[in-house]
């Protein structure tokens, strides 16, 4: 299986062409014995994955236009090989967990496509295929929020596109410009990142270049203030959309960062770590505040999802392997416990038809495997140690620290305010006496929603407890990352912050 | 006083601005047709008087094709006419209107 | 030996996870008996390894396997017991098993009884992890556990409504719940950035190579290090300002306020400060800052006790203002001395909040202390017990509180520190008084409760007989202190006291009984023979103060919770939607109006294009000429 990429990204999209042919009463076991299989796919590429390999892996390289240099061109590394199983992983739950009723049948097959598109993003290493896969995400999501969303969800499908859209045509011209930068300098085309790594670059395009690339990965994380399509889009999407937004389509951004910002650009990264972190800090800070503030729990989550990501921008600017490895790490940890998050939310939703948090009260006596699984996800995203949630948001803090105490300590307060406005959700939602006479029927969590959330409750204990067989290929290759860097900054101050570590062999 | 290349710029630059004056003014969509032909022949002058100052004939191939097509021009573009001010009963450029966005 | 570390360690885990299978079930009594069972089993590998140790055996170590390993960081989920490990690990699991035995009797009506016992084992486990990690990370595990569970616990009647503060200045249990974790969380980003110095600076986070290390840390890094590992003791142990949380907290069933909320969890920062010794002793200041803060804080909590009505809460103030003590006493540099009364604290204190069980069981949850008296008649046992551990609590000899608390003492006068000494001296007489009130009030004069029809009884007699370890250790505990001391000082800094010390202690030892004696006559005379209120004292300002705990609670409410609220949200609605939204949502429009207004521009009339058409020419002509005129 040397082409195992390739499978896992056209399987889906053959096997969701197929769909259309399979009946409506079907499609449901179809879709997630497809979404099982490309899963298990994923797994075997993680388990015939060399952990001490620290270089692309499972390289395919077919040249489509050789006068341009544009080449399908795949491979993984131990930053992305995650992403991969965690992108087939949540695509798996949200399918298995899907309540909707209408158009399943469409639902499932556009699943299946954004799958197909989202693996393509986290492989593909010739950026004009990264590109179309990053461009044809939008398509997906954009069908599910306006086709199966809430009253706004025409206003919140087109804000989404347009605005994600609008950041990605800037990193376009980025790319564009890079590539000629490219031609001009070694007197060939080239579109393979691994290519680009090489190029050396004066510190002035680096710095334009950076600020291009960083618009198109601001926007999709999204990072303050370019981050208020997120709410709408969260509000309006149905519970399977919403999954995938938080878990997957969000890391892209910060995926980005790493995969790109700082390896091609190390001293403008180094040079722009002072606003992309108090960016971050007030990321952090500020929409802890909003969360805490809203009414709605999905809202509530969704916010959290931004301040989240906030710490996950901070820890890969902290130059460092234990902040880069941590905020790689974060991401997953945050795509798992804020996916089951949202499909938390879409249990009662489907059940009450509201996610305000005052039509509810006490739900803790009537649904109790239901609140405990909350409380467990909850813990998770206040970075309880011992669950997946802390592993992450302290590597990032600590890798920080590194950089700026005092920055760090403000963007602790992630940890303070988390739990404020995750407690208060708990409060409102679960505790104190059943106000609302109807709620004392409420059904707790059926098999169907048992069997999506049972996994990640253990995924989330798991890799909280032993994150080794996680960890140890994502820190191989932040090495080599953070020591590319450290060999391609030119300038003193980049040299001086990238840091190299000193612990040279994984263990 | 000898004719020189100026000359038959400056009347092809009369000629063009001419022509142009009546494609602004003008509210006739005959009269316009006319006034393309004047642009057009504008052009002709100048590429001609051009051609002859360089010593390369291409200006003079050209002009002829701009020849040859302003009457195939004029050919349909009359047809057209016709049809027009058959099918809306007028040539006038303010009731023709069928362009609005 | 690493075996039974293991099962110290594991048994209450087990006994978690047992009953948590049997959480939502109706009460099964099995599942109390297996939790106790399996907290009894940790208790006696505890004191096999402190047995082990107590022979002068070596250091118990254990690295069960790798947790983080990142970049230079590499953190393991080791174990080690040493001699101070040993001794919290006897105090934490004889407490728990007690704890364990006693919520048998104590939740036998509850509904979430088998959810009580995998909630309590579950911060036994915590608890151990905390005292027994041999690194700063580790022990964050435990602490964050603690945490938790304690959360757990306090919002164990989550159902319970709000109330306002005037009814229940608790609110409710889940509202308390929730100010205890945060709380903490505030404490806890304290701890985090003591962690992040230490490991940028010296590269590991091990307890051995942290403190031999430590001369590689420049003086203005210990002192920050040692300023951030303190702040999260004070969230923890409930040091002011962070203090309020631990009296709401009594919103817990009371075996939980016995175990976490007295002697065990809010001692876990006076266990930091004493494991982290070498780096407190190699910065004095901040170690007499906590010594500061510590005894302002004992006779801070003291104060608020002496007017309290509520049975629990007046218990909850001793615990703070005993926390002071430990603290003066750490800060000052006698380590062994502050564990040492952490370790006496426990035992009496336990067995005054179980006591307080009791009453509470014979009252229907009755915690008014005004509404009862006379008990002494039916409960006569529990006024046995209740009154050995406020005789203890108060420090009268022979009981362990005299010894521990005296020690204490002594080290404030031998550190030339009188200032510290008289404050805690005068502490000793205000909680002799408060303790003694308290206890003649519930046992001592008129029969109050029968005037609102309450029909108190007895506990039964196999409750007495799980309390009976607590019993003799509050008595006999401080007879040990030679031999604590030697026990101890192996591996903590020995604390010796001057020549003239020695010549004065025993005025010291008369002074101190004398007040405490004091305070307990003073309260006789009060309160022995039924309560006696009077509205112009009750009216005081002071009265006023005290009573509404300085009006701090009030004060955070109020100039903390409220504001937050507030600015979260304007920063919702006026800032993110009103601003942020609005603009990214007008240049939108701007773009759509823009395609609107220029959509005239094609209003299908030939003469307007050709017109636009030749404006367009022409533009391009000057362009061009331009061009050319440039170059």
């Amino acid at each position: 299986m040397s082409n195992i990429l390739t499978v896992l990204i056209f399987f889906p999209l053959v096997a969701g062409l197929f769909g259309f042919l399979v009946s409506q009463k079907s499609i449901r076991v179809y879709g997630i014995a497809v979404a099982a299989a490309e899963f298990l796919l994923s797994l075997w590429l993680w388990f015939s994955f060399d952990m001490k390999n620290a270089g692309m892996q499972f390289v395919e390289k077919i040249n489509i236009i050789p006068e341009f240099g544009i080449s399908y061109y795949l491979g993984v590394d131990g930053i992305s090989l995650f992403l991969v199983v965690m992108t087939t992983f949540m695509t798996l739950i949200g399918i298995i967990g899907l309540s909707i009723k209408k158009d399943i049948k469409n639902m499932i097959i556009t699943l299946l496509f954004l799958e197909v598109a989202m693996v393509g993003v986290f492989v593909a290493l010739d950026v004009i295929l990264f590109y179309i896969f990053w461009e044809f995400s939008l398509v997906p999501m954009l069908y599910i929020i306006g086709a199966w969303g809430g009253e706004k969800r025409l206003y919140a499908a087109i804000k989404f596109f347009i605005y994600t859209f609008a950041g990605s045509l800037v990193m376009l011209v980025g790319i564009l410009y890079l590539a000629h930068l490219y031609q001009s300098t070694t007197g060939e085309w080239s579109f393979a990142l691994t290519d680009w790594y090489k190029l050396q670059m004066d510190l002035d395009v680096q710095k334009w270049l950076f600020w291009a690339f960083f618009l198109g990965f601001a926007i999709k994380v999204p990072m303050f203030p370019f981050h208020t399509w997120l709410p709408y889009a969260h509000g309006q999407a149905p519970t399977v959309g919403s999954v995938i937004l938080a878990a997957v389509l969000l890391k892209m951004g910060t995926y980005g960062f790493v995969r790109f910002s700082l390896p091609l650009f190390p001293d403008a990264s180094v040079s722009a770590i002072l606003p992309i972190a108090i960016l971050a800090i007030i990321m952090i800070i500020y929409t802890a505040m909003v969360a805490f503030a809203q009414k709605d729990i999905k809202q509530v989550i969704a916010y959290s999802s931004i301040s989240h990501m906030g710490v996950i921008v901070l820890g890969t600017f902290a130059m460092n392997v234990e902040g880069i490895a941590g905020s790689i790490f974060l991401m997953l940890s945050h795509g798992i416990v804020s996916g089951a998050l949202f499909l938390l939310v879409g249990v009662i939703y489907d059940r009450k038809h509201t996610k305000l948090m005052d039509e509810f009260g006490g739900l803790a006596k009537v649904m109790p495997t239901y609140a405990t699984i909350f409380g467990i996800m909850t813990m998770a995203s206040v970075g309880l140690p011992l669950t997946i949630g802390f592993i992450g948001e302290y590597l990032s803090l600590a890798g920080f620290y590194k950089v700026s105490p005092i920055m760090t300590i403000l963007a602790g307060t992630s940890i303070i305010l988390g739990a404020v406005y995750m407690l208060a959700v708990l409060k409102k939602t679960f505790f104190g006496p059943i106000t609302k006479e109807e709620n004392k029927s409420l059904k707790d969590l059926n098999a169907k929603e048992l069997t999506a959330l049972v996994p990640l409750v253990a995924i989330v204990v798991w890799l909280g407890v032993y994150p080794k067989p996680v960890l140890a290929p994502i820190d191989t290759s932040t090495k080599a990352l953070v020591e590319l860097m450290h060999q391609k900054a030119q300038t003193k101050e980049a040299k001086a912050t990238i840091l190299v570590s000193k612990t040279k062999e994984a263990k | 006083m000898s004719l020189t290349l100026t000359h038959y710029l400056i009347l092809s630059v009369i000629l063009f601005v001419i022509g142009m004056i009546g494609v602004i003014r003008r509210k006739n969509l005959l009269m316009l047709f006319f006034a393309t032909e004047i642009m057009l022949n504008a052009a002709n002058v100048a590429l001609v008087a051009l051609s002859s100052y360089i010593g390369d004939l291409t200006g003079q191939l050209f002009a002829l094709f701009i020849m040859a097509i302003a009457a195939s021009e004029v050919a349909v573009g009359l047809g057209l006419l016709i049809l027009v001010y058959k099918k809306q009963g007028t040539l006038d450029l303010d009731n023709l209107t069928l362009l609005k966005g | 030996m690493e075996k039974l570390l293991y099962i110290a360690l594991f048994a209450p885990l087990v006994s978690s996870l047992f009953a948590a299978i049997f959480a939502q079930r109706k009460k099964m009594q099995l599942v109390g008996i297996v939790a106790s069972l399996l907290i009894i089993i940790s208790f006696l590998a505890s004191s096999a390894l402190l047995s082990h140790l107590l022979s002068g055996g070596a250091v118990v170590t254990a690295n069960l396997m790798d947790w983080i390993v990142v970049g230079d960081m590499d953190v393991k989920f080791g174990f080690m017991v040493d001699q101070v490990t040993a001794v919290m690990m006897v105090v934490v699991t004889l407490v728990s098993a007690v704890v364990h035995v006693y919520s048998n009797y104590y939740m036998e009506h509850d509904e979430g009884f088998n959810r009580f016992f995998s909630y309590l084992s579950a911060f036994v486990f915590s608890m151990l992890v905390l005292v027994m990690s041999d690194n700063f990370l580790g022990l964050f595990i435990g602490w964050e556990g603690v945490g938790v569970c304690s959360w757990l616990l306090v919002g164990f009647w989550y159902y319970k409504p709000d109330q306002p503060r005037e009814v229940n200045p608790s609110i409710s249990p889940s509202w308390a719940a929730n100010e205890a974790f945060i709380m903490n969380r505030i404490a806890d980003l304290g701890l985090l950035v003591g962690i992040f110095i230490l490991y940028w600076n010296l590269g590991t986070l091990t307890y051995s190579e942290v403190f031999a290390n430590l001369d590689k840390l420049s003086g203005g890094l210990m002192v920050a290090a040692a300023i951030a590992l303190f702040i999260g003791a004070m969230g923890k142990s409930a040091q002011f300002p962070l203090h309020t949380w631990l009296a709401d907290a009594m919103e817990g069933p009371t075996p939980v306020s016995a175990l976490i909320h007295a002697a065990t969890m809010v001692t876990a920062g006076v266990y930091l400060v004493i494991r982290a010794n070498p780096l407190y002793s190699q910065v004095p200041d901040v170690g007499y800052f906590i010594a500061v803060l510590g005894t302002f804080v004992a006779i801070f909590a003291a104060s608020m006790a002496l007017v309290n009505r509520d049975l629990k809460r007046i218990i909850a103030y001793s615990t703070l203002s005993q926390l002071g003590y430990m603290f003066a006493a750490a800060g000052l540099g006698a380590y062994w001395v502050a564990l040492f009364h952490l370790a006496a604290h426990a035992f009496f204190k336990a067995l005054l909040f179980l006591g307080a069980g009791n009453v509470m069981h014979a009252m229907d949850d009755e915690l008014d202390i005004f509404k009862m008296g006379g008990l002494k008649k039916v409960m006569a046992k529990t006024y046995l017990y209740m009154g050995v551990a406020s005789l203890a609590l108060a420090g009268i000899w022979p009981f362990a509180g005299f010894y521990s608390k005296d020690t204490i003492l002594e080290v404030a006068f031998n550190e030339h520190t009188y200032g510290i000494w008289f404050v805690l001296w005068l502490t000793a007489g205000l909680t002799a008084f408060y303790s003694f009130r308290q206890v003649f009030l519930v046992f001592e004069g008129d029969e109050r409760y029968k005037k609102y029809g309450f029909h108190p009884h007895e506990a039964p007699n196999w409750v007495f007989i799980a309390l009976l370890p607590l019993l003799v250790l509050a008595i006999v505990f401080g007879w040990w202190k030679e031999e604590f001391m030697e026990f101890v000082t192996l591996i903590l800094p020995p604390y010796e006291m001057s020549e003239e010390t020695h010549h004065v202690a025993w005025i010291l030892i008369l002074l101190t009984s004398a007040i405490a004696i004091g305070g307990i006559v003073l309260a006789y005379i009060k309160y022995a023979n039924g309560l006696k209120r009077d509205p112009k004292i009750e009216n005081s300002f002071i009265y006023k103060l005290l009573q509404n705990q300085y009006y701090i609670p009030v004060f955070y409410d109020k100039a903390i919770v409220k504001p937050y609220a507030e600015l979260s949200d304007i920063a919702w609605k006026e800032i993110d939607l009103e601003m942020i939204d609005a603009t990214v949502d007008g240049i939108a429009k701007a773009i759509e109006v823009t395609g609107d207004k220029s959509r005239e521009i094609q209003n299908g009339n030939l003469s307007t294009y050709l017109r636009w058409m030749v404006a367009g020419f022409i533009i391009i002509t000057i362009l061009a000429v331009v061009s050319v005129v440039i170059k």
